[in-house]
Parts: structure tokens; C-alpha cells; sequence
């Protein structure tokens, strides 16, 4: 495209540019709002909350690092214990999960064995199996073996992720070419070698998006932990602002508004997501393309 | 990160394996391809079989108040059938498959094609936030949003107020169908809109410039080449609402403490059988209706991807 | 970069090494204020809110959400010697009784004592949850409460519940808003809506809130109405009368749909951060309400700001001017979990936790619960107590103490649950005119009975 069209063109395009970013801006309000009302809310305290103060707004009093102090010490400091365990849970389930999905797809993707294709296809069936319709069953499973209301309940089966098998199945189907796996073992290689010097490296990008994904799977998850966990010393952070709302809506906090607790704790409970993907932005954006792609 | 997407548009057409060299694998080969295949194997089996068949089992029987266990074969399906709260929960979830997906499928298409005509600082933050509420966990996002709907605390009053209108309670009875289907929008709208951005990048924009040589407008690139192009992203995230509204659980369950008299513990089938099961220590009848939701599921993905096959899918 | 796998899978292994290290059971392993377990302890390791000082006794573990239960744990532990209580909240009503269901269902997990509400006390016995503690009833434990008490905790002639507290129903009102109205206490139910339309009549605020979700309280007003919604007799356990669309109970249901309908009366769920709102704004001028009602109201924040003082209480209004029938909203008692390893002490502790005077005296003085334990009941100090809340007012003496005198008991189902959820389902309809209340009790009727004979139960309409 010479340069004369390239301007030519572009500057025909501006109006629409301009229309079209309006649009877009107002878009982003709508998505931002409610981010914007949980740090406004967050600095409130109960007077403020339901005092009738502007929602959108500040209140005349601003009190995050009470809110702060009250997040961290209520309860003998049970909401740190909760992050630490969503993140514990998010990190092992993630890892674990990526783990054997790359495993799991780089077996598919390279290497011809009897029943391949069927495994493959009975796993792209169950990605559609709801994780739900799961739980009920699972846990009775797990009361027979005695492992409910443990760490284990919630990590096991969170290291389920047939859909990120099927990512790395078809990234590394591409990206890998069978014949630097061929040359590898011509070299001597060992097959385990050939795939973390050689395959490895080159599915690092989808390895990073299945990564992120399962972790934030992890992270977010509500159901599973709910069902599984009696103990709320081993909540995660989504079970534990769920079971302090409704202490709150029960108003049996005593006189500890666990309103301003909660909306803070949210808060702070969506930062370390945030922040994993800014910071990895690179990869997934690429990388959730690849599942769509034929 | 272009490398391995271009090598994708050139490569043969899917379902055909490209010959690279003898048919049968030498044995040790397929041994380490099961090898490579097995930690995930297991697990598979032990947390998705296993559970599975054990439903399954579970479903075949009934345990009551007075009589205790009993073997009830396809009883408990039956009742299902019967069963007004789990035919109105599955009638509400498929009426809100209907309204939410094409919405949000509108809605994230929409947004990824306003983002990739136009590439500055502007769009790129765009798209990072229109993501964000995807990393919201469910819960919280829909604790924020019941905040938010609250007529007296919630910003909604004070927003139509300034119209002199009066808002509308997205937690009554009428409305919080489309209280629901707002926060589920917000909530991933930016995910599906990242999907179709992604493809909308991956498609070669010599096509673009040769549509502009014909006299096409942004419009017509848009309908005549990005959106077919994209066909298959669209169905995967088609296939991938369906599935997880069929399933709608959190948001109801967390909106039923704050909305108590709108949202019945079977609103939904899924937070029916946790009812039955977690509620009322129903484990046989609700593994029955988690086991008839998810074979319901199943069949409806499935038949839509049959239909929509020519488009392209990813079973292949 | 190729270190990642490697990375990955040994951070993987170390931390499920750490795992297994930190014990299978769910305690973090070197909590100093957690006791071991001893012969007390048959459910969870222990996760305390509270701390136990005599850590070499063993331990009860409870569940229980009463706001001063720390108070009364504290005091328990101090005077007691043989045994010692880790107490949890895990939630309230139905939250609670959720994760017992699932330790049930699990066979572990459940504490030792467990708070449960007179009305769901037969659905878990039923179910084999509960362990007798009648042997263990003295007869000085005994003369503490009533026999209309202990009827509500009994299935026949064993006991499964230490009665705690229990909800006479009154109406609390607005002084402030009758004075500014010049309206007068309604005694009968005509005179509550006459009131009500003579509020709405002179540009005033709602009467009152008839929520969707306190089906237990619809329940008791049909009660004091005449319905009997079940009539069960533990002696023939497999069967039940269910009769949930009497005239009477239909009454009731239409007097408030059309209260509602007329805009007399507010259908907001109660319970909310909204509703307390209203509340303390005084967009309500009464609030029907059982005896706990005023702590709950205080820890939500009610009577302290510019509704400080404004509250009263009054008898329950009757259907015939004259007429003194009673009915009862809530009350818990502790059950002794039949996961319990050692019932006797385990009964201990649900009979003797929360009976001490220091503690029952906390929770009556601040209106929390209104007590059971019939020393307080007939001591002059309760009765004479001049509540805060309300402005002075003897409370106790002038309404809540009458009305529990008068309350002859309740008969539960064994499957409340899945007649409150109904219940509160119509309601909403009925609330909203989706539904008629005739329709809407007939519905009640028709999905309560069948769930009833699925369950194996012969029904007797």
C-alpha cells in the first residue's frame, strides 16, 4: 500500500474514528462503573454506606486504612487466611492443571498411538460437561475416602481442564514441527528430552495462556470450595466473602458492620487477578485466538 | 506470536493429517504417546468418570424420609419430568440462553470490530478494561451488582433521578431476569469480545485492501469479510454461552440473599439440585436432576454444533 | 524458559509435600489455641473463634450464631472443669443448617452441638442426625423451662434439643409517626387496617412490610388465625396431617394480600441492608415481630440515629376484640449432633452453655433472645426491665412475657424447609398479584403433600 493511499485513506477514516470512540468510551463507563463504585465504596464506612451518601461518590469521611485494619485483624485475620488460600489453591490447581494438560497435549498432538482418536473426541465431549454436575457426585466420592472438608477437595479436582488439553493439543499440533522432534531423536535424544529442550520452548505462549487461564478458573472458583469446605479457615476468598455477606444480611456480626469488610475484601480480592493480567497481557491475548482458529 | 497464526491459515484443510512418514508408530512411540497422555488420564477418570458413573448410580436410587434407600431405577427421571421446579428452572434458563446469548454475542462482536479498525493507546486500554470484569470472581460481581441494583443505596436512583424518571428495581420479581442477564453481559462480554479480536487480528489484511480497491465501505468489510472469516471464533463462543447459562448457577444463588421473594432455591436447575442435595440431603433425586441437567446440555451443544458444522467448528 | 516445566512441576511437588505435611484434616497443624481433640471433640479438628485457656480438658465443639455467643462461651469455659467448648459461627438459620446437612450426609464434619430452630429440630431427627439427651435432662434442668418448651425440643418422649430462647410475637410500632398521625394501637386485625388506611389517607408512610421471606412468621400468624398446619404423632411416625389451605389459614394469606395489594403495607423482603434502611428512615410504622426482634434491630443499626428512643411495643392484635391467642417466631435450642464421640459430655455442654445467669442476663438485657429458662422468666428484673430500645417501656412485663405465657406450642413437620421455601414462594405471588391467596395456599397444599408421600409419608389431609 503505497503512502499516498495509506494518508489518503486515513484521514477519509477520522470522522468515523472519532463517532466510533465515543461509542467505545461509553462502553467503557458501563464496564467501569461498577470498579469505580467498589473503591468509592470501599472508603466508607457503615454511615456512609447506607447513610444515603452519594453512591458514586466519596463521602465526607474517608476511611480506607480503618477499613484496611478491620479486613486484616477481624476474625483473628481470617480474610489473609483466605487470600492465602486462593492463592494457594489457584496457584497448585493452576500449575497442576497446565502441568498435565501440556502433557496431556503435546501426547496427542505428536505422537500416532492406538485410541488416540477416540480419547480425543470422548475429551472434547466432556469439555462440555458442566463442572456443577459434577460437584454432587464428587463429594460424596470424596466423603466416602474421607477428604471433604480438606485442601485436597478443592485442588483435585481442579486439576481437571479438558479444554486446556484441547489448547495445547492444537497449538502444539502447529507450532511444533515433527521434524525438529524427528532430528532430535536421530541426535540420541531421549523422548522426554525432546520435549522440554526442543517442543517445550515453542509452546510457550500457549502454555502461558492455559496457565492463566486455569488459574484464574482456580481463583474464581466458587462452587466446587462452597460444597466441599465446612471448615472456613480453609475458604477461599469467594466462599468467605459469600459466608460473611450472609452473616451480615443475618446482622449477627454483633455490632462489626461487615458490610465495609466485605465490599474492601472484594476489592482486594480481585487486585492479584488484575495485576496477573496486565502483566501477562502479551500472551493471552494471542493465545485465546488459538482454540478458534482452524 | 504472528508466526505460528499465518502458519495456520496455510495449512491443509482440518481433518486431514498430513503424511509424515510410516502409518503404524513403532510401539514405543505409542507406549510414550500414552505416557505423555496419563497424569491427565488419570485424573480425567478419577474426577469427571468416576464422579460421572457414581451419579449415575446415585440417580438409580431414592432415599426418603421414611423408608430409607431404595432401588428406584428411572424413577427419579421421571420425576423430573414431572417436576414444575425443575421444568420451570429449565425453561428459564433456555429462555435465558435465548435473550443473553445472541445479546452478548452482539455485544462483544460489535466492540471487537469497533477495536481492530482502530489502533491507538486508546483502543488498547479499551480492550484491557472491557476485560477486566472478566477477572472478577463471579461472586464478587454479583455482590457488586446487587449493591448496585439496591433502589437505596445503589447508584441507579440517584442516576434516574437526574432524568426525573424513577429506577427500575432490577431485583423484583419482573425485572431481575434482566438484572441477571446485565451482570452475566458485564461480566463476559470482554472475554468473548477478546476471542473475536483476536481472530478479526489473525485475518490477512491484504483482503481488506482489496475490498477498498472494489469501493467497499468499513460497513461491508465488516459484514462481507471479517465477520464470515471469524465464523468459526463466533461458534466457539456460541458453544461456550450455551453451556455456562444452560448451567447458570452463582450469580442467582448469590443474588437469592438479597432478592429473596424473586429468586426461588429452583430458580435455576443446577441451583435446584444443589438444593436438593446440599438443602435437604436429597443426594439420589438431585444427582438425578444434575445428571438429566447435564445430558441436557450435552444434546443441546450438540446439536448445535452439528448445525452449524459447515461453519467450522473445533470438533474437528 | 526451559526451566519453566521444571519450575513448575517441583513447585508443584514441594508444595504438595507441604500439603500432606499440614495434616489431611483441615487444621492448620501448630495452632496454639486449638486443644487437641480428646474424647469431647467428634467432628472438625478445631477451628475456635474463641480461646481455650484449659487446654488440657477435653473438648465440645458447637456451632452457633447467637450475637453474644462469645460472651457465653467465655463464661461456660471459665466456670466449667470437666469440659471445655470451641465454638464457630458457620452461619445463621438455613446456612448453618446447610453444612450440617452436608456433614450428615458426609458422616463427619458436624460438631457436637449444633444450634438448630425448634421448627427444623424433627426434620434432622428424622433423619438420624440428632442423639437423645433426655438421660441426661435432670429434673433441676428439668423445672428450668416449661413443658410447652420442652415439647418443642421433644419427638415423644425423647429430647434432642436444650431449649434457649424462644419468639413471642408482638407488633412493634413508631411512637413517633402514631403521635404525628394521631393514630391509636390497633388490638384487632380490622383495626390494624383501618389504621393502616387512615396512615395512607393522610399522606403517611406504609403500615407496615409483609416480606416474601419470613414464611415462618405467615406461618405463625395462619396459626393464630386456627389454622394447625401438621399434626404429627411420633408414635406413628409415618404418618402426617397436612392441612395448609384451611379457611383460616386463607384468611390471613388474603387479609395481607389485600393489605399489600391496597398499598397499606410495604412487600419488601425484610432481613436486608434495604430493608433496615427503611426501618430506621421510618417508612414503616409498625413491624409484626417476634421478641428477639429488637437486638437484631439494634446490632443492624436501629434506634440509633434519628430513630433513637421512637420504638414501642404492643400486643400481637388479635382476629375477636377479647381475645388472647399467642403464637411463637423462631427460637433455637442446642441438639447434640449423633456424630458426637461422647454424647454425655457433649449433652453437658448443650445444657449447660448459655444457661448461666451472667450470660442469659447479657442476652435478655440487650434483647437479644428472649429466654426460655423459666428463673429469668418469672424474676422481677426481666420483667421489670425498662428497655432501652424502647424508650423506657417495661417490655417484657407489658407484652412479650404474657404473650409467651399464653403460647401453647407448636406442631412441626419433618420437612419445614420445603414448606417454608413454598410458602414463601405464594407469598411472593400473592405479594406481587401473580397469584390469589386461595390459589396460592392450594398450590402450598398440593406440592407440600406430594412431597410428603414421596417421601414415603401416608398423609391425612
Amino acid at each position: 500500500m503505497s503512502a499516498a493511499t495509506t494518508y489518503a485513506t486515513r484521514k477519509a477514516r477520522r470522522p468515523q474514528h472519532i463517532s466510533i470512540q465515543i461509542v467505545l468510551a461509553l462502553a467503557l463507563v458501563y464496564f467501569l462503573v461498577p470498579f469505580w463504585w467498589v473503591i468509592v465504596a470501599s472508603s466508607k464506612d457503615a454511615a456512609g454506606l447506607f447513610g444515603g451518601t452519594s453512591a458514586l461518590w466519596f463521602s465526607d469521611r474517608i476511611v480506607w486504612a480503618d477499613n484496611f485494619r478491620k479486613l486484616f485483624t477481624y476474625d483473628g485475620g481470617m480474610f489473609g487466611r483466605w487470600l492465602l488460600n486462593s492463592a494457594l489453591y489457584a496457584v497448585v490447581g493452576g500449575v497442576g492443571a497446565t502441568t498435565l494438560a501440556v502433557l496431556a497435549g503435546y501426547g496427542f498432538a505428536k505422537y500416532r498411538f492406538k485410541g488416540r482418536r477416540f480419547s480425543f473426541s470422548v475429551l472434547l465431549g466432556t469439555v462440555m460437561v458442566p463442572a456443577t454436575a459434577l460437584v454432587i457426585p464428587t463429594f460424596i466420592l470424596f466423603s466416602q475416602f474421607g477428604i471433604t472438608n480438606t485442601r485436597w477437595a478443592v485442588i483435585l479436582p481442579t486439576l481437571l481442564n479438558p479444554f486446556g488439553v484441547y489448547l495445547m493439543h492444537v497449538y502444539t499440533r502447529d507450532a511444533v514441527p515433527d521434524e525438529l522432534l524427528d532430528a532430535a531423536r536421530v541426535d540420541g535424544a531421549g523422548e522426554m528430552r525432546t520435549f522440554l529442550q526442543i517442543a517445550l520452548p515453542l509452546m510457550r505462549p500457549a502454555v502461558v495462556t492455559v496457565l492463566l487461564l486455569t488459574v484464574v478458573q482456580s481463583w474464581n472458583n466458587y462452587f466446587l470450595p462452597k460444597a466441599m469446605l465446612i471448615d472456613n479457615r480453609l475458604y477461599p476468598v469467594t466462599v468467605g466473602i459469600n459466608q460473611w455477606q450472609n452473616i451480615a444480611s443475618g446482622n449477627n456480626a454483633g455490632t462489626t458492620s461487615l458490610w465495609s469488610l466485605i465490599i474492601l475484601g472484594s476489592l482486594v480480592s480481585v487486585i492479584p487477578l488484575i495485576i496477573a493480567f496486565l502483566s501477562l497481557q502479551r500472551y493471552w491475548q494471542g493465545g485465546l485466538s488459538i482454540g478458534s482458529l482452524k | 506470536m504472528t508466526a505460528p497464526l499465518t502458519r495456520v491459515s496455510t495449512e491443509a484443510a482440518p481433518g486431514v493429517k498430513p503424511s509424515r512418514g510410516p502409518r503404524k508408530e513403532p510401539l514405543r512411540r505409542q507406549v510414550t504417546g500414552w505416557l505423555f497422555v496419563a497424569p491427565f488420564a488419570l485424573v480425567f477418570l478419577a474426577f469427571l468418570v468416576a464422579p460421572l458413573v457414581y451419579a449415575l448410580y446415585l440417580s438409580l436410587f431414592r432415599n426418603a424420609l421414611i423408608g430409607g434407600t431404595s432401588f428406584a431405577f428411572l424413577d427419579n427421571y421421571v420425576r423430573a419430568f414431572h417436576d414444575p421446579n425443575f421444568l420451570d428452572g429449565a425453561w428459564l434458563v433456555i429462555r435465558f440462553s435465548l435473550v443473553l446469548i445472541p445479546l452478548q454475542m452482539a455485544i462483544s462482536l460489535v466492540i471487537a470490530l469497533m477495536l481492530d479498525g482502530i489502533k491507538n493507546w486508546f483502543t488498547r486500554f479499551s480492550r484491557l478494561t472491557i476485560f477486566l470484569p472478566y477477572a472478577v470472581p463471579v461472586v464478587i460481581g454479583a455482590l457488586m451488582w446487587g449493591f448496585m441494583y439496591s433502589r437505596r443505596f445503589g447508584p441507579l436512583t440517584q442516576i434516574f433521578d437526574i432524568f426525573g424518571a424513577s429506577a427500575p428495581d432490577f431485583l423484583s420479581k419482573n425485572l431481575v431476569f434482566a438484572g441477571l442477564l446485565n451482570i452475566v453481559t458485564w461480566q463476559w462480554a470482554g472475554y468473548y469480545m477478546i476471542i473475536l479480536f483476536a481472530a478479526l487480528q489473525a485475518i490477512d489484511p491484504t483482503l481488506y485492501e482489496a475490498a477498498r480497491i472494489d469501493g467497499a465501505g468499513s460497513v461491508t468489510i465488516a459484514l462481507r469479510i471479517k465477520i464470515p472469516l471469524i465464523a468459526p471464533a463466533l461458534v466457539l463462543i456460541l458453544v461456550f454461552a450455551l453451556i455456562g447459562t444452560l448451567q447458570f448457577f452463582n450469580e442467582p444463588s448469590i443474588l437469592l440473599k438479597l432478592a429473596a421473594g424473586s429468586i426461588t432455591p429452583h430458580f435455576t436447575p443446577n441451583m435446584y439440585a444443589y438444593d436438593l442435595a446440599f438443602g435437604r440431603g436429597s443426594f439420589n433425586y438431585g444427582s438425578a436432576i444434575s445428571f438429566t441437567l447435564a445430558a441436557v446440555v450435552f444434546v443441546c451443544v450438540y446439536i448445535f454444533m452439528f448445525t452449524t458444522r459447515k461453519r467450522g467448528n473445533f470438533l474437528s | 524458559m526451559k526451566r519453566k516445566p521444571f519450575l513448575a512441576v517441583a513447585l508443584t511437588l514441594a508444595v504438595a509435600g507441604a500439603l500432606v505435611a499440614c495434616s489431611a484434616n483441615g487444621g492448620d497443624g501448630g495452632e496454639a489455641t486449638t486443644a487437641p481433640p480428646a474424647d469431647g471433640g467428634g467432628g472438625t479438628d478445631a477451628t475456635c473463634t474463641n480461646t481455650i485457656t484449659k487446654t488440657d480438658l477435653p473438648v465440645v465443639t458447637m456451632w452457633a450464631w447467637y450475637p453474644n455467643m462469645d460472651l457465653a462461651i467465655d463464661n461456660f469455659n471459665e466456670a466449667n472443669d470437666e469440659v471445655q467448648v470451641c465454638w464457630t459461627n458457620v452461619g445463621q438459620g438455613g446456612d448453618e443448617y446447610e453444612k450440617f446437612q452436608t456433614a450428615i450426609a458426609a458422616g463427619t464434619g458436624a460438631p457436637d452441638v449444633v444450634m438448630v430452630e425448634a421448627d427444623r429440630i424433627l426434620n434432622f431427627q428424622i433423619q438420624g442426625a440428632l442423639s437423645d439427651i433426655s438421660p441426661y435432662v435432670t429434673p433441676d434442668i428439668k423445672a428450668n423451662f416449661s413443658d410447652g418448651a420442652w415439647k418443642d425440643v421433644s419427638v415423644g418422649d425423647a429430647i434432642y434439643g436444650a431449649p434457649i430462647d424462644g419468639g413471642p410475637v408482638a407488633m412493634i410500632y413508631r411512637q413517633d409517626i402514631f403521635e404525628e398521625y394521631g393514630l391509636e394501637i390497633p388490638t384487632t386485625w380490622a383495626e390494624y387496617e383501618a389504621t393502616a388506611r387512615q396512615l395512607k389517607d393522610a399522606g403517611g408512610p406504609l403500615f407496615g412490610d409483609v416480606g416474601a421471606n419470613n414464611p415462618a412468621l405467615l406461618m405463625a400468624l395462619q396459626i393464630q388465625r386456627g389454622a394447625e398446619p401438621f399434626v404429627y404423632d411420633p408414635k406413628t411416625p409415618e404418618q402426617i396431617g397436612i392441612n395448609l389451605n384451611d379457611q383460616a389459614s386463607k384468611d390471613v394469606m388474603e387479609y395481607w394480600g389485600r393489605l399489600a395489594a391496597e398499598g397499606l403495607v410495604g412487600t419488601d423482603d425484610q432481613f436486608t441492608p434495604e430493608y433496615i434502611a427503611g426501618v430506621i428512615g421510618g417508612d414503616y410504622a409498625t413491624y409484626v415481630s417476634a421478641a428477639w426482634a429488637p437486638g437484631y434491630l439494634q446490632g443492624a443499626g436501629v434506634g440509633q440515629e434519628e430513630d433513637a428512643g421512637a420504638w414501642r411495643t404492643a400486643p400481637l392484635p388479635q382476629w375477636s376484640a377479647g381475645d388472647n391467642v399467642q403464637v411463637n417466631w423462631g427460637g433455637s435450642a442446642f441438639s447434640v449432633s449423633s456424630q458426637a464421640s461422647n454424647v454425655e459430655l457433649a449433652a453437658k455442654v448443650a445444657l449447660g452453655v448459655y444457661a448461666d445467669e451472667a450470660t442469659l442476663t447479657d442476652g435478655w438485657v440487650n434483647q437479644i433472645i428472649f429466654p426460655l429458662n423459666q428463673n429469668v422468666l418469672n424474676s422481677a428484673a426481666f420483667n421489670d426491665l425498662e428497655s432501652e430500645f424502647f424508650g423506657g417501656q417495661q417490655a417484657n412485663k407489658e407484652v412479650y412475657s404474657p404473650a409467651a405465657a399464653a403460647y401453647g406450642g407448636t406442631a412441626y413437620s419433618p420437612f419445614g424447609q420445603v414448606y417454608l421455601d413454598t410458602l414463601q414462594e405464594h407469598t411472593a405471588n400473592v405479594s406481587d398479584g401473580t397469584e390469589t391467596a386461595s390459589d396460592a395456599l392450594d398450590a402450598v397444599q398440593a406440592t407440600v403433600v406430594a412431597y410428603a408421600q414421596e417421601q414415603g409419608f401416608t398423609v391425612i389431609e
